[in-house]
This record gives C-alpha cells, structure tokens and sequence, in this order.
C-alpha cells in the first residue's frame, strides 16, 4: 500500500542470513521444559519483535540466544558457531543482552555505567583506548544522554534510566542487541523515546531482538514479529503478514478488530474484548 | 622518551582518562586505568597502618619512644629495645596485620560474590568450622596433628556445605547463608561438646582457638598466612575488573563477557583460604570481616569494591583491638577476638543504622 509495506516485503525476501539462531533448542528451568526443539534466528540488520502471553517462553528464548541460559539440548548459533564453545568475552563483543532485572553497583553514575560496557573489549594489560573513549562518547551521544552523564543513575527518570541501560550496550559494539522488554514499566513518552532509539541502532546497521508486550508497538517498531505461545513460534514474519485477529485471539484470548495506521500503515487493535480462547 | 600520544594519526584526539582516573602508557597498547581517590583512600590508610605499628611496638610492660622503635626497624636502637620490639612485639604485630587483613579482605570478597553483607565467612560458618577442626586437634588427637592445618581443612568443608546445601541458587542470595548459619551452629556445638569432654587443663590449652587471641600463634603458621595473603591480594589485583562487575545482575555480567561460574570459584577458594589461614592463626576473629570491609565501603563512599582498603582496614582494626586488649586491663590480658566484638560490634551496629538508606551490599 505505502512505502512501509513494501520496505516490509523486501526484507522478508532478502534476509536469510542469520548471524544469531537456535536449532532444535532446549531450554529448562530444574526438570521442567520452557522452550523444546525450537528453531529460531534472527534476520540480520531488522529489529525483531518477540511477542505472546506472559509465560510463553520469551523471555527465555532471549536468555537462551544470550547464552545466559544453557541448553539442555540443541545448540544456539552465532555466525555459524556454538556460542558456547566461543570464549565469553569473545561473543560479548558480537552480542549485548539488556536484561528486565537491572540491578546497578551503588552511587553508580551514567557515565560509569555506560563504561562497563567496555568490559568486553578491555584487558588487565589495556584498561582504556582511544576506541572505549570513542565509544562511550558515541554511546551518550546516541542515547542523548551528554547532558546527564555525571548523574547518579537512581536519581534519574525510568525513561532516562532505561537509556543509560541501552548506552551501556551501544558501548558494547556489538552488531547484535537484545533486549528483554526495553520499555515495561515505561510511560508513554518514554516508551517511544526507548523505541525512537532502538529503530535509530536498527537504521545504523545492528540486528535487534526485544520482546514486547505491546502488539501496537511490537508492529509499528519492528520488521520482523516471532509470536510465541507455550513455547512454540505459532507464526513469524513482517507485522503486516502475521498480524491478524485470529493470531490475537490464539495468543490473548482477545478478539479485536485490526485497522491500519493512517499514517505509517502498521496495524492497530481496536474494539478489544476478552474471550476464552 | 617520546610521548605515545604523538603517534597518534593528527585526525584522533589525544586519550584522556575517565573522571577521577588516571591513565598510566605503558607502550602504546597497554594502558592501566587508576582510580585517583582509591590510590589516595589506601595511601592514607597505609600512613595510618604504620603510625599504628609504630604505637604498637612501643606500647607495653615496657613502653619505648617512637623514636627509638622507628631507630630499631632501621636496624639501630639499644638491645633491650631491640630485643623487646624484634623478638616480642614484632611477631604478635606481624600476625595481628596478617588475620585482620585477611578476615577482612575475605568479608568483602564473600559479601560481594553474595551481594548480601550479612555474608561474611564468620556469619556463614566458616570461622567456627575451622575452630572446631582445630579444637578437635587440640583435645583429641593432641597438638601435633597440626591444629592450623585442621582449621584449613574446617574452613574448606563448611563452605563445600554451605555450598552444596545452597543448591542451584549458589552463592547468591539467603539459602546460602542461611545454610552457613545453621552449619555455624553445628559446628559452635561441637567445639563445646568436645571441650565439654576433655579434663580442664587440656580445655584450657584449646581456648584461645575459641575465643580469638593472638597471644597463642604459631610461628610457622604466621609465615604461611603471610604467603597466603600475599597471594591472595595480587590475585584480588588481577581480578579486580571482574569483581567490579558482581553487583549487577547474573545475566549483566555474562552479557559483558565475564564467566561468572569461575569467578565465584576462584572468589570462594581466596575466602577459604584467607579465612583457613587466619582462623589457624588467631582464632575465630570473625568479626573483623564485617567491621573492616564496612569502614572500607565508608571511605570509598560506597562506590566500587574496596578489596585492597579493606585488607588495609581490617589490619588496622585487629593492630588496635589487639593494643587495646593487651594495655587496658594490663597486667590482664584481654584476646583480640573478644575486643573486637565488645568494641567492634556497637561500632558495626552504628555504621549500619546510620546508612539504611544503602542496604544493597
């Protein structure tokens, strides 16, 4: 229909070189399965969306891509090698992962945070370059944080905060970012600043997964939708190929009524009404 | 020498460290990154350790002018003085130094790795596992089984415990010390039981392992504790990067590429070890591990993991619980381990009622 739609076409076709996948992923919390047998990769340079009810698996797929939760089974893939047979440092240069749970050191400031990001690249024997320099300034700058960078990080706002979470990983250098639900417990203001600034990585060439609970803004922010339920991906593509009222209602128990956007195409729910699924 | 930065292509600016850092060239790929006010903390520190050694070695039954001390470490001085300070004084000073840097550097490694301050080796068991060991040496199998090395062996079996009854949660959280707690318990049991068993003379060579008292160290064991300590703070330096990043989440820190699992390994054998080594010498002086690291956080303005100030701390807190013991009640003799806990503990209960506002570490 518009230019969104067919951007969102080409990507679909073109992107099957996947940096960062599972194949046949087993995932356990003590005996019992979260994730079985899944197959999964991440198309290189979108933003991709995880979606599905609370306790789907999301969020572990996310630590399993991560390598912060080991498989019991499968193997996770980063350019075409198991992630856990690569050093750890090593594939903290590729990936980032910004988890839900942020626990900070005490009397931390943005710009300390944002240093620790760096960890990855430094060594006993070169504790700061020219290059963590660069980066940290790069990473204030992108997250527009400049102005903030000798403040504590508890005395900020959760949307400032979040930024600083996501400079720290900018700081990362790495092509890869995950996020886990960047924008839960964000106002409304905030939530589109943190999004702004995930389509702004995506645009500058980084692959990016998030899970997220909004479907409005899972469509409108990212190129490609994994919606998951009970562990299994029941369907993925672009937001506007996968988006439809049956996948609500399968995920949600939720019949809705789907509009596009007036403005950017992408999809909007509406006439929301629960339902036993 | 010409300055590396010359080097650098005209387009790059010129490298400037961090706020509050220094940067340290040492060749054009190898830089040290430090920390201003931690050099500046442990200077002061290490100005205050040795004022207090000083005092120390002229305090007594037979008191001697700083001068004449400072005049017999340089090698001068009478021989009286020579004799008192080198042969009597120095020793009990040297491991006084040693257990309370020891104790203390072990707190802050423990509470860090738990993210939790109540988690010092004492709290968790470890001191009084390692007094019962040696307690059992002393009364039951005689003094020649090597009391120090069964404290060693005590220190390593309470931590596999706590550890292994912790499960999968770790070293994170409270099963961890509440395992340590009831292994403490057990064990503090046990040394009563056995001294409960044994004729009054042979209970009475077994307690200063109970009490915490450097009047009874054994020179050999002093040595190896120094080793030990040594060891144990340059491998603190090496690994220093690393413990930075243990207050964050477990995801957070492999997210940044640090292998979590080996750290807390390694943290959890420096603790044993510190721990082991420093209970064979003085006995269960447990709470230095809560006071020194506590003072450390103090004056690092609760930012960053004050490893090397708390050593510095811990030393200094045992040097004047160990002064105060031997000069206040003189002729009478009070042990350090008692000291600590009459003068330490109201000071700890202060320190944390004042900061609850801090509660994370």
């Amino acid at each position: 229909m518009t230019a969104t739609s067919l951007q969102f076409k080409q990507t679909s076709e073109i992107n099957n070189l996947a940096r960062l996948g599972a194949e046949r992923l087993t995932l356990k919390h003590g005996k019992a399965s979260i994730i079985e047998n899944l197959d999964v990769s991440l198309p290189e340079g979108k933003v991709t969306a995880i979606v599905g009810p609370n306790g789907c698996g999301k969020s572990t797929v996310l630590n399993g891509l991560s390598r912060v939760h080991s498989p019991s089974s499968g193997v996770v893939l980063l350019d075409g090698k198991d992630i856990h047979s690569l050093p750890s440092k090593e594939v903290a240069r590729r990936l980032a992962l910004l988890p839900q749970d942020t626990l900070a050191p005490d009397g931390i400031t943005i710009e300390e945070l944002i240093r620790f990001g760096r960890h990855p690249h430094q060594s006993l024997l070169k504790q700061w370059a020219m290059d963590d320099q660069q980066a940290i300034n790069y990473a204030l700058n992108a997250a527009d944080l400049e102005g903030l960078k000798d403040r504590l990080l508890d005395t900020l706002s959760g949307g400032q905060r979040q930024r600083a979470w996501i400079a720290m990983s900018i700081a990362q250098e790495t092509p890869l970012l995950l996020l886990d639900e960047p924008t839960s417990a964000l106002d409304l203001g905030h939530q589109i600043e943190v999004f702004e600034l995930i389509r702004n990585l995506s645009r500058q060439g980084k692959t990016l997964a998030m899970v997220v609970h909004d479907l409005p803004s899972a469509c409108r922010y990212s190129d490609h939708i994994i919606a998951m339920k009970k562990g299994e991906i029941i369907t993925q593509g672009s937001p506007k190929e996968v988006m439809t009222k049956e996948l609500v209602r399968e995920l949600y128990g939720v019949e809705c009524d789907l509009i596009p956007d007036p403005m950017t195409g992408s999809p909007i729910l509406i006439n929301m009404k629960r339902v036993r699924s | 020498m010409i300055n590396q930065s010359l080097s650098l292509p005209n387009n790059e600016e010129i490298t400037t460290a961090p706020n509050g850092h220094r940067l340290l060239s040492l060749g054009r790929h190898m830089t040290l990154l430090i920390e201003k006010q931690a050099i500046i903390r442990n200077v002061w520190l290490l100005i205050l350790l040795a004022i207090a050694c000083v005092a120390t070695l002229g305090m007594g039954s037979m008191p001697i002018s700083p001068k004449e001390v400072i005049a017999v470490l340089f090698g001068h001085g009478n021989v009286m003085s020579q004799f008192i300070v080198h042969d009597l004084r120095l020793p009990r000073l040297l491991a006084a130094i040693f257990t309370g840097a020891a104790f203390s550097l072990a707190g802050c490694l423990m509470q860090t790795m738990a993210r939790n301050r109540l988690a010092t080796p004492g709290i968790i068991g470890i001191d009084n596992a390692a007094m019962a060991f040696a307690v059992s040496s002393v009364v039951g199998m005689g003094v020649s089984l090597a009391p120090s090395a069964m404290a060693l062996a005590g220190a390593a079996t309470a931590t596999a415990l706590a550890f292994g009854l912790a499960g999968g949660s770790g070293t994170r959280g409270y099963r961890f010390i509440v395992a340590g707690i009831g292994i403490g318990a057990i064990a503090g049991a046990v040394t009563q039981l056995l001294l409960s068993q044994v004729s009054i003379d042979v209970a009475n060579s077994a307690y200063p392992w109970t009490v915490g008292s450097l009047s009874a160290r054994d020179p050999m064991m002093v040595k190896v504790l120094g080793i030990g300590l040594g060891t144990c703070l340059v491998a603190c330096l090496f690994l220093a990067s690393q413990f930075a990043l243990m207050p964050f989440s477990d995801q957070v820190i492999t997210g940044l590429g640090a292998n979590i699992k080996h750290i807390r390994i390694i943290a959890l054998v420096l603790c044993i070890t510190l721990t082991g080594l420093a209970v064979a010498v003085a006995g269960p002086v447990g709470l230095v591990a809560l006071v020194g690291p506590e003072i450390a956080r103090v004056l690092a303005r609760y930012r960053g993991i004050p490893l090397i100030s708390s050593a510095l701390t811990g030393a200094l807190v045992m040097i004047l619980a160990d002064l105060f013991g031997r000069t206040v009640l003189s002729p009478i003799e009070l042990p350090v381990g008692i000291v600590t806990a009459v003068i330490g503990g109201p000071y700890l209960i202060w320190i944390l009622v004042r900061r609850t506002s801090r509660t994370s570490l």
